[in-house]
């Protein structure tokens, strides 16, 4: 695929990210996308290490490292200086893990977004605390191994609906995206750059070494996620148009859930549980998006005909 | 915190990039480009590199497409229309959605280029001091001469009929293959400088004349006889060959064929008799002695025969034939089917005692054909006798090497075979020639497509696609989340009426629309078509493009071979390899 997306890099290579990290595809070709007036501001993560480990850096454009609770309100600050100085051209991105976002960094991006500050905030979400070893976080999925949720100790909570929280603050812009799918990505990007206020970027990337993945599938297995509905595409504007981006080749949740080891010990009856979670979820969403019931109801007849045949169609 | 006032606080930053990290120590398995061997070429006997030809015609370059297939194959015209395509039988795409319709874009490019009188300056080898003859101007004959051409020999081609072609100008009939598609073919490869010697047949004696004033000789006069059935009462004129039938209707007779004709046999021959019967106005029946889906003849064909009129008697093997009333009457007996052949058909016995009686008016025979002359039959194995999968050649003191191919050495007799044949012998002959009779096998291996016994032209002449890992790519190693399901292009049709009344060709053209979008299905199986996908996930901005595909590659400083390019490619041109290769 041809990226509509600048053809420099503003990621150096030889930085310190594990084979097939997805976090490292999303940052690359989003910033590909935003081109190089850009500044991003880093809260604790595994991007806080893997760009900045002094006194190397892997972004050709300025980054800041903010506290863990902190990357919105610091990004919040630095639009305020910018503006001071009447730079209107760059564009500020706060980067942030899921940890960062859902968990640790809630509270400030709530605060920031309600005052719709001028900034993207993108959350690239691994599911985890993986740079400190794996711990689990409220976007951790029902069914997943951590090491603070371990052997039959597995998360049997909800992931929390974090684009839903964010819609709720009714911002301009919230959308999600997936590594697997960058030409979307780079549209979504774009698009929220040229809307002004608080934009939601909430993109879905692999960790190799925290999912119990070979680092090759990485990108394949983030796929899966949207072909189950797992991890839907769509984007919402002003907290209540809603489009939903993907409906191409469906796939039942166990395809997803079988590649990965932080999954293994699930049984037939969890995976059945699950799926009927993700329907329930996936015809939510389609109901939000304006879609009738009874598509919602192909959807989902069609995804227990694949759990019976076990075959992708 | 002793910040003074108005003294900026310290903030660490940095100035120096990762770039000095060679993080490529990290890695243990290796990402390589390496171009595949895609199925179809394999199961193309003329060895096309069709996932190229599909690539080039699908970016537009419906040139570069169309002398793609020149390459291994001088008649692209022909083999759009009359080839059996075994291409698209072992198609990848089959077990996605349907496989691309190889014939169509073939006949697509061929035309075009028709259309447009496009002409190319071919690189040839340089010119050679051996002149050949070739006997016969068959696909086989035509064949060696194209490519001996390119090798550098001259050649002249002596054919016994008053015009060049072989079976595809007097056995198959017009509504498949137009004259002017062939004629324009034969002239493209006259234009290489091959002369044409028609109405000049070889006889025994002057074979041997040929042996002497020529460096070497090409036997490939095919098998234009038709066999007889071998029925108690059959004369020539009882029972008349079907063949000869298809001969005199392209030479522009009107042989007898009025009232109810029958036509013994279930290949391309016996459809083509009986479609051509209905033409003139007769009406005919094929009788084959085993079923339907026995019949060797293309299930299209046979369609279009039934839909234009003839009808079609299984399970029926004729025994006698005599004269009955000016009329011809014919003792059949009902065959049963009784477990299975070795290819994968019913067996067939007697059905008891059952006969059946048909009065007709004419009876043609289409189960088979043989050489005209016993002395076209290669020789049997034994000292100066080399034997290959598509000829044989034939060293003795006191006469030219002779090579023997097409039909007369085929197990296959059809059009892609004859053209493997006259590729082979031109490889054979030139290989004997330049580096001598122990090298002939082995150069051969070296240039096989696939599995065999297909062979390339471009690995023969050390052209950039002969580099090509001999590993061919099977279905599951295609990305299919990069391919949606679309419909195959069908190939539209003259209708029944307009059809079967005239000898109009039958299958008409595809827009350059349907044929792009054709094109564009084609995974192009074990072939970069640099669509970036590497470029566009690696983490670490490891894979160099620029520009073309000779300077695409990956910059193993940094690579930490995760492997997301070799799984993202989407038609399997990338492999993970240990770090020795």
């Amino acid at each position: 695929m041809r990226l509509d997306a600048d053809e420099r890099e503003f990621m150096c290579s030889g930085h310190a990210a594990c084979p097939g990290c997805g976090a490292v595809i999303a940052l690359r070709i989003f910033t590909k996308a935003m081109g190089e007036n850009t500044i991003l501001v880093i809260p604790a993560s595994c991007t806080g290490v893997i760009v900045g480990v002094y006194p190397q850096s892997v972004m050709r454009i300025p980054v800041v490292h903010a506290p863990m609770p902190a990357g919105a309100s610091v990004a919040s600050g630095l639009r305020a200086a910018l503006d001071m100085r009447g730079d209107t051209d760059t564009t500020v991105v706060a980067w942030a893990g899921d940890g960062g976002t859902f968990d640790i960094g809630f509270q400030a991006l709530s605060g920031a977004v309600e005052r719709n500050e001028d900034f993207i905030y993108v959350c690239y979400d691994n599911e985890a605390y993986m740079n400190t070893g794996i711990q689990r976080s409220s976007s951790t999925p029902y069914g997943a191994w951590t090491t603070t949720t371990p052997g039959q100790d597995w998360k049997r909570l909800r992931k929390k609906n974090i684009v839903e929280a964010l819609v709720a603050h009714r911002i301009p812009y919230v959308a999600t995206a997936n590594i697997a799918f960058p030409e979307d990505l780079v549209r979504k990007v774009k698009k929220a750059k040229s809307i002004k206020g608080s934009k939601f970027l909430h993109i879905f990337a692999s960790c190799p070494p925290g999912w119990r993945i070979p680092s090759e599938i990485s990108v394949k297995t983030a796929r899966m996620a949207v072909q189950a509905n797992i991890f839907p595409l769509y984007e919402v504007e002003d907290g209540v148009r809603y489009t939903i981006n993907y409906k191409g080749k469906q796939r039942p949740v166990q395809d997803y859930f079988e590649v990965q080891g932080r999954f293994s010990h699930l049984t037939a009856e969890d995976f059945e549980q699950i799926q009927k979670m993700v329907e329930e979820d996936w015809g939510l969403l389609q109901r939000k998006a304006g879609y009738q019931a009874a598509d919602a109801c192909i959807q989902s007849s069609s995804a227990q005909r694949a759990i019976k045949t076990n075959k992708v169609f | 915190m002793n910040v003074a006032m108005g003294q900026k606080p310290f903030v660490a930053i940095t100035y120096e990039t990762t770039e000095s990290n060679k993080t490529g120590s990290w890695r243990f398995l290796k990402p390589l480009y390496q171009d595949k061997q895609s199925p179809c070429s394999a199961g193309c006997p003329a060895g096309e590199d069709i996932g190229m030809i599909e690539m080039l015609a699908r970016q537009g370059l419906f040139k570069e497409a169309w002398e793609t297939i020149l390459r291994e194959n001088p008649l692209p015209g022909v083999c759009g229309r009359v080839c059996f395509h075994p291409c698209e039988s072992v198609c990848n795409r089959k077990d996605f959605d349907s496989p691309i319709a190889v014939h169509a874009l073939e006949r697509f490019l061929a035309d075009a280029a028709v259309g447009a009188a496009l002409t190319t300056k071919w690189e040839r080898l340089p010119q050679k001091n051996q002149r050949i003859a070739v006997i016969g101007a068959g696909p086989a004959g035509l064949s060696m001469a194209w490519f001996l051409s390119m090798l550098g020999y001259p050649c002249d081609i002596f054919e016994a009929l008053p015009e060049a072609g072989g079976i595809l100008r007097w056995g198959i009939p017009e509504y498949r293959l137009p004259l002017a598609v062939l004629q324009s073919e034969i002239a493209r490869i006259e234009q290489l400088g091959v002369r044409m010697r028609t109405n000049n047949a070889v006889v025994s004696e002057t074979f041997d004349e040929l042996r002497r004033s020529y460096s070497a000789v090409f036997l490939g006069c095919g098998h234009a006889h038709g066999a007889p059935l071998g029925i108690a009462g059959e004369t020539p004129e009882s029972v008349k060959d079907g063949l000869d039938f298809l001969r005199r209707a392209r030479q522009g007779e009107r042989p007898l064929c009025d009232g109810f004709s029958v036509v013994i046999g279930g290949g391309n021959t016996a459809v083509d008799v009986a479609r051509t019967i209905t033409r003139f106005g007769g009406n005919a029946a094929i009788l084959y002695r085993r079923r339907r889906e026995d019949m060797p003849a293309f299930g299209d064909e046979i369609a279009m025969a039934l839909e234009e009129g003839v009808e079609l008697e299984e399970l029926v093997a004729p025994s006698a034939i005599e004269y009955h009333n000016g009329r011809l009457r014919l003792l059949l007996r009902k065959m049963k089917i009784k477990g299975q052949d070795k290819d994968g058909r019913g067996r067939i016995v007697f059905d008891g005692k059952k006969t059946v009686k048909k009065v007709i008016d004419h009876v043609f025979a289409a189960t088979g054909a043989t050489a005209a002359e016993p002395w076209y039959s290669p020789p049997l194995a034994q000292r100066g006798v080399m034997g290959f999968s598509h000829c044989v050649l034939l060293l003795e003191a006191g006469g030219a090497p002779v090579i023997y191919g097409g039909d007369l050495t085929n197990e296959a007799k059809n059009v892609a075979q004859a053209i493997a044949s006259g590729k082979q012998a031109a490889m054979v002959l030139d290989t004997y020639f330049e580096r001598g009779i122990d090298e002939i096998k082995s150069r051969l291996e070296a240039c096989v497509v696939g599995d065999g016994p297909a062979l390339s032209m471009e690995a023969y002449l050390g052209g950039p696609r002969g580099g090509r890992s001999s590993h061919l790519v099977q279905y599951g190693e295609i990305n299919t989340d990069y391919f949606q399901n679309e419909t195959r292009v069908t190939q539209p049709r003259l209708a029944v009426e307009d059809r079967s009344c005239s000898f109009n060709e039958i299958e008409l053209p595809i827009t350059a629309e349907s044929a792009l979008r054709e094109a564009g299905r084609c995974f192009n199986c074990g072939l970069c078509d640099e669509c970036d996908n590497c470029y566009v996930f690696c983490p670490d901005a490891a894979v160099i493009r620029s520009g073309n595909m000779e300077n695409r590659h990956i910059n193993y400083d940094y690579c930490k071979g995760c492997g997301v390019c070799a799984v993202e490619c989407p038609r399997y041109a990338l492999i993970m390899g240990g770090e020795g290769l």
